[in-house]
């Protein structure tokens, strides 16, 4: 999965525009894909890979910020950078708040454009390696037994083995077989490891 | 004068009141004489009308001779016995002679008046009885003289004519002696007792250099009898300018003179008269010395001898000067003036009213145009954002396909078929943007108003770049649908395109905020056979029944930041184009507006666009 190397989807209506787009990243050595509308790009959904888009705000039909907010709602959401015809500041506002990388007015210069797409597969590769971790994290707790998982919580809550073993009516000696046991699945050294582990999986995405 | 005889009034006797006066003329000379014929106009003018007035004549020197003198008395005798006269009048020296020898013997105490009695005379007579009352004249020669010689600046010869009666030669001695004043400024030449033809050979031989004078003549040198008005008569048809010392003269051609006036001296001596009759006492009267002589000239000889008009004195009395037309007509010519003038005033007020107007007109016009114009400002400010998506967007394309440009040549590998392909996709962006641009300016540039044929379907679709991208920006469905034929028109081609954008704006922000499936707007170009109709139909909300009426007024708008003037001006265009255009809506159910022309011209017949 993380051998593909990224690739931006341009959204753009206008065709002279995003052929010379296509182009040039083409020609940067990004890999590139084109689409005529916010329809087209959502009808043929990208395969998981690495990327960004490169969203052109006004476009007949749905526009590129309607776009944005539709793919915040997925889980893996690919970073935006946007790219508009005129920057009306209500636009950029809105685009920015809801979390795109960069508003690039066009006509775009090189470098800054190659400077934001950078940016968003940076963040994007960031994000998978955010969530990756999560997706670990989240496996090895829903490895965890009821019995570790209460040991859990109460490790976290600050309990000591004695307090845990009264409250869960067994043995000290049990409650340190099982810490043992849950550190080794979640891979933590210490308690305050486990309570910042704690804290993490409180935090992770749906 | 008058002042005088009034005051003697005063001492009228009441015992000769209610009689019929009578007063009894003698002229010196013959009934017909001029002189005599204006004397006695004076007299008759000055007495009163019920004073009866008689007059008899010497007919010297016609007539003379002791027998016939005689001869006269008597038949004057026997004439007035039973009608004596109240005054007696001697007209001219002669008459004031002879009534002075027989009027103890005629018409005793019978006070007398005497005119036309040169004063040289009166002194050559023992004094006056103190009955024998007068104003003398002077026949003024040397007055008239200098006066023809003032006029004739360029004069160097005074011809003299008299002739040979025993009048003739008194005046030529009385001539003789006043001439020498005026030896150093001319030369004198004195033509006397000649035979008429004679005097008017020399005189038609005159060059420029002279001028004449002459006191008339009574007989010629071969003894032909003449009246001194018409021997000046007869030489004032020769070559040179004549003057002469009587007024009778005036009218026979002569120039002029320093003349004693006839008709005043009758005046004068009626004056006496009336205050003897009312029983003045002839001492009581106070009367001038002499009758002053005043210039006088024909104004047709002045103007015959090109006389300077400023060398005449002020009050020069001046003959048959030909009353000018104004003159002649003054009332109707002032009438003629006043309604010419009046009516000159009207047509200039109707002039300057109809320029103002125009004028007006015009900058009412003017001003409806930069009206629009400023409208047309206002509509890119609207715009700017559509346009600069529309002019961005290639410029985008272009910049990005010169980096690649840039990228292939640096990356050093061979694409030139790439390369290729990117610049004619520069190309055509940049022929995009400048069109876009070019369209833009069309529509802002301040132009001149055109008058030119053009298709309604074509202005429609040049504008679909600029207006398709607002109807983008603002989530609006715009459909431009131009008619199957041709739409001709005549005008300016611009100013019907702002319709339309004022129109399709309106109907935008008509359609704003509504749900998606609302959000259209169309225009279309329909054509029937007269007409060239441009429609433009939205889908929102219409428009209330009340407003509808308003709808195209200046400053009405139901928008909160509207001001009221784009339809107004939409209107205006539209009717300075010759056509009209309406408004229809059903609330709740969207609004068509419909803006029409006739079909100009033949252009109609033009096949399909």
């Amino acid at each position: 999965m993380t051998t593909l190397p990224p690739m931006i989807h341009v959204v753009d209506d206008d065709e002279s525009l995003r052929t010379a787009l296509l182009r040039l990243l083409g020609a940067a050595g990004f890999e590139a894909r084109g689409y005529a509308s916010t329809g087209d790009f959502l009808l043929q959904p990208p395969p998981d890979r690495p990327g960004c888009l490169l969203l052109d705000v006004r476009m007949p039909g749905p526009s590129g910020l309607d776009l944005q907010a539709t793919l915040r709602c997925q889980s893996n959401p690919l970073p935006v950078v946007f790219l508009t015809g005129y920057a009306d500041v209500t636009a950029s506002v809105r685009a920015m708040k809801a979390g795109a990388v960069d508003f690039l007015t066009k006509p775009v210069e090189r470098e800054a454009l190659f400077e934001a797409l950078q940016r968003a597969l940076d963040r994007d590769a960031a994000q998978r390696v955010a969530r990756a971790e999560a997706e670990r994290l989240r496996a090895a707790f829903a490895a965890l037994t009821p019995r570790e998982r209460a040991v859990f919580d109460r490790i976290v809550a600050g309990q000591i083995n004695k307090q845990i073993a009264d409250t869960l009516g067994i043995a000290e000696r049990t409650v340190k077989l099982q810490r043992a046991q849950l550190m080794a699945k979640l891979g933590a050294n210490s308690a305050a490891e486990l309570g910042r582990l704690a804290e993490r999986l409180q935090h992770l995405p749906d | 004068m008058g002042f005088v005889v009034a005051c003697c009034f005063l001492l009228v006797s009441p015992a000769l009141a209610g009689e019929t006066q009578h007063v009894l003329v003698l002229y010196s000379n013959h009934r017909l004489l001029p002189a005599n014929l204006e004397f006695e106009a004076g007299l008759r003018e000055t007495l009163a009308d019920s004073t009866e007035l008689s007059a008899e004549f010497l007919n010297y020197p016609r007539f003379d001779g002791a027998s016939y003198i005689r001869a006269l008395a008597l038949f004057l005798n026997e004439k007035y016995a039973r009608r004596p006269p109240g005054v007696l009048v001697a007209a001219g020296e002669e008459s004031l002679d002879f009534l002075l020898r027989h009027r103890a013997e005629l018409f005793p105490r019978i006070p007398m008046v005497h005119g036309a009695v040169a004063r040289s005379f009166l002194s050559s007579l023992p004094p006056l009885p103190a009955d024998v009352v007068g104003v003398p004249i002077e026949y003024d020669f040397p007055g008239t003289i200098d006066l023809a010689l003032r006029w004739h600046p360029r004069a160097r010869r005074l011809v003299v004519v008299t002739g040979s009666s025993a009048q003739d030669h008194a005046w030529e001695a009385k001539l003789r002696g006043e001439i020498l004043q005026f030896q150093g400024r001319v030369t004198v030449e004195f033509l006397v007792g000649l035979p008429t033809d004679a005097i008017l050979k020399r005189l038609s031989e005159l060059g420029s250099d002279a001028v004449v004078f002459t006191p008339g003549y009574f007989e010629d040198g071969v003894g032909r009898q003449f009246s001194p008005r018409e021997a000046a008569r007869l030489m004032a048809a020769a070559a040179a300018p004549v003057y002469g010392p009587f007024d009778t003269f005036m009218g026979t051609g002569i120039v002029g003179g320093s003349m004693p006036n006839f008709a005043a001296m009758g005046r004068q001596a009626g004056e006496i008269a009336n205050a003897l009759l009312a029983g003045v006492t002839p001492t009581a009267l106070r009367l001038p010395e002499i009758m002053l002589p005043t210039a006088n000239f024909d104004w047709r000889q002045v103007r015959r001898w090109d006389i300077d008009a400023n060398a005449i004195p002020g009050d020069a009395i001046a003959w048959f000067k030909e009353p000018t037309f104004l003159e002649a007509h003054r009332n109707e010519a002032i009438m003629a003036a006043a309604v010419f003038l009046l009516q000159a005033g009207l047509i200039a007020w109707l002039l300057v009213e109809r320029r103002r107007r125009r004028l007006a007109n015009l900058a009412v016009q003017q001003q409806r145009f930069e009206l629009a114009h400023a409208a047309r400002l206002a509509v890119a400010g609207e715009l700017t954002g559509a346009i600069a998506h529309e002019i961005n967007q290639p410029l985008g394309a272009i910049l990005s396909n010169a980096d690649t440009a840039d990228l292939l040549l640096t990356s050093g590998v061979d694409r030139r078929d790439e390369l290729r392909a990117i610049l004619a996709d520069i190309r055509r962006d940049d022929l995009r943007a400048s069109a876009v641009i070019q369209r833009l300016r069309a529509l802002l540039a301040k132009h001149a108003v055109e008058r030119q044929p053009f298709d309604l379907n074509g202005a429609v679709r040049e504008m679909e770049p600029v207006l398709q991208p607002e109807a983008r920006r603002r989530g609006v469905a715009l459909e431009v649908r131009p008619a199957a034929t041709a739409a001709p028109l005549v005008g300016d081609r611009v100013q019907i395109q702002q319709v339309l954008l004022n129109l399709v704006l309106n109907a935008l922000d008509a359609v704003n905020g509504l749900p998606e499936a609302r959000r259209t707007v169309a225009v279309s170009v329909e054509r029937d056979a007269d007409r060239v109709i441009l429609v433009v139909r939205d889908c929102g909300h219409g428009i209330a029944p009340e407003h509808l009426p308003k709808l195209f007024d200046s400053f009405f708008s139901t928008k909160r930041r509207g001001m009221g003037l784009g339809l107004s001006i939409a209107r205006t265009l539209v009717e300075v184009h010759g056509g009209r255009i309406r408004a229809e809506s059903r609330l709740g159910e969207g609004a068509v507006f419909q803006a029409e022309w006739p079909v100009a011209g033949d252009a109609g017949s033009l096949g399909p666009a």
